[in-house]
């Protein structure tokens, strides 16, 4: 991490605009990766259900929420 | 209402609604349009505001501010204060699966990405205003010094107080509009 970005997180983290900010790129990161990881998963045949253990949810959960994506 | 619009205005409207979706814009705002007018380089427009002695980058500069708003959902001046590194991240994403594979994500890509993007109240305004400021002067076409005149109005918002806040002026600049029409049409 370079200097700058230390001294914005050193100066700001009590700063709650920042630290929502982040936690919300965050977790719209954390979707991005994994929504590629189930398309791949399917794409080379894993089934809800694998794709579910590995994840630790449910396998419900995990096609409900992907189910309409296509794959 | 677009038949009227050269082509040249209507390359401003398809512009303003890329703008909006570049910011994750719920609605095409009128910081939006005239972003897009800016970009257009229109020579009557920029003639009309050289009569101002209007600097662009102090008025590309006051935009970006007002466009700050919504935040695209992979945010990396945010993620870095996490100590995440989004470049890196996205690099090894895309050695994996290819490039623009993040941004490829619906999750990557957010709300305001996809499909139409509507215009939101005063957009829609200046777009009525535009017909409005040529009928005035009596032109056929609706071009993007119209949309310009449009943007003067005190009701249209952002773009409105952005400009007169840098001293455009709408009776001038009528007058100005005017003026090069003449001179157009006599040469």
């Amino acid at each position: 991490m370079s200097e700058a970005t230390d001294v914005a997180a050193a100066a700001s983290s009590r700063d709650p605009a920042v630290g929502l900010a982040a936690v919300a790129s965050l977790r719209a990161l954390l979707e991005t990766l994994e929504e590629l990881q189930v398309d791949n998963a399917r794409d080379q045949g894993w089934s809800w259900q694998q794709i579910a253990d590995v994840l630790q949810v449910s396998r419900q959960a995990v096609h409900k929420k992907y189910r309409r994506h296509g794959f | 209402m677009f038949e009227r619009f050269t082509k040249s205005a209507r390359a401003v409207v398809i512009g303003a609604q890329e703008e909006a979706r570049h910011w994750h814009a719920d609605a095409v705002g009128t910081e939006h349009l005239l972003h897009a007018l800016l970009d257009a380089s229109d020579p009557l427009v920029d003639a009309v505001l050289d009569g101002f002695d209007i600097d662009r980058d102090a008025l590309r500069y006051d935009l970006d501010h007002v466009e700050r708003g919504p935040r695209p959902p992979l945010d990396a001046d945010a993620l870095s204060t996490l100590g995440i590194d989004l470049d890196t991240v996205r690099r090894q994403v895309e050695d994996a699966f290819g490039p623009g594979a993040l941004d490829r994500t619906r999750a990557g890509r957010g709300r305001g990405a996809r499909g139409h993007i509507r215009f939101d109240r005063t957009t829609k305004k200046v777009l009525e205003l535009t017909l409005r400021e040529a009928l005035r002067l009596r032109h056929r076409d609706l071009g993007p010094e119209h949309i310009l005149l449009a943007m003067l109005h005190r009701e249209t918002g952002a773009a409105h107080d952005l400009l007169t806040a840098r001293g455009v002026e709408l009776a001038a600049a009528r007058q100005a509009v005017e003026e090069l029409h003449r001179l157009a049409d006599a040469s």
